[in-house]
């Protein structure tokens, strides 16, 4: 992915991400005060089942591009830096494909 | 390999404190914050996943002392990044880089963050 294509995608995936996060965060903490069966029902609404599904793709997108960011101007070694690197592009592959696989299939 | 002669930032200690360097610091470290409340949601569906028992102690952590702290500190840290966010995204369409409007912008972000946290926590947890 080019540097320019990179940062137009940030960019859009912020826009995205922050009214998800605001929504998700704040269903967290209402849920936080109910119990198990109102947390269950919250995410039997197939729509929002798949903004979870979107927001934990897209976040992990927006985390990632941000980390190699911050990779790239704090850590000096090399292998130090491509090892991070490898990690979270895994780490933002798999949560994300776990949370599709739970929703879709256990919740 | 050609980036690795690309030069790297100097330690934040270097520099002299201002409000632009500190919110763009913050910024970076309300990210990271960021990243591990998303985490933290993500072991919540696993929980609750897991089945009743499971999820009554996740519900005992996030309503004990400890637990509420840290989510105010994670209400906090998503408030601000978002509006330091789109005060970045002003930036980048070309607004807002005097240097009196960027120190007025900096600390409205700020001050407003810090009253969202108090607005949103109150309404998520049914007080208002």
């Amino acid at each position: 992915m080019n540097e320019t294509r990179k940062w137009i995608l940030h960019r859009i995936s912020a826009v995205i991400l922050a009214p998800l996060y605001l929504w998700l965060y704040f269903s967290f903490i209402s849920l936080s005060t109910k119990n198990y069966s109102d947390a269950i029902y919250f995410f039997e609404k197939p729509f929002f089942e798949k903004l979870t599904i979107m927001l934990f793709f897209v976040g992990f997108f927006h985390a990632k591009i941000s980390l190699n960011e911050i990779f790239e101007d704090y850590v000096h070694n090399k292998k130090i830096k491509d090892f991070a690197n490898i990690s979270t592009l895994i780490l933002s592959i798999i949560i994300p494909l776990i949370i599709l696989i739970l929703l879709i299939y256990k919740i | 390999m050609s980036d690795s002669k690309n030069p790297l930032s100097p330690h934040l200690q270097i520099y002299r404190w201002h409000i632009s360097s500190l919110l763009s610091i913050t910024h970076r470290i309300s990210g990271v914050i960021n990243l591990f409340g998303l985490i933290l949601i993500f072991f919540w569906l696993l929980l609750l996943s897991l089945g009743e028992s499971n999820y009554e102690l996740f519900l005992l952590i996030t309503n004990s002392f400890f637990g509420k702290f840290i989510l105010i500190g994670f209400t906090w840290s998503m408030s601000f990044h978002i509006l330091s966010g789109i005060r970045h995204l002003a930036w980048d369409l070309g607004y807002g880089f005097e240097i009196k409007t960027a120190n007025t912008s900096g600390i409205i972000v700020i001050i407003s963050s810090l009253i969202l946290t108090v607005i949103f926590w109150l309404f998520a947890r049914g007080l208002i």
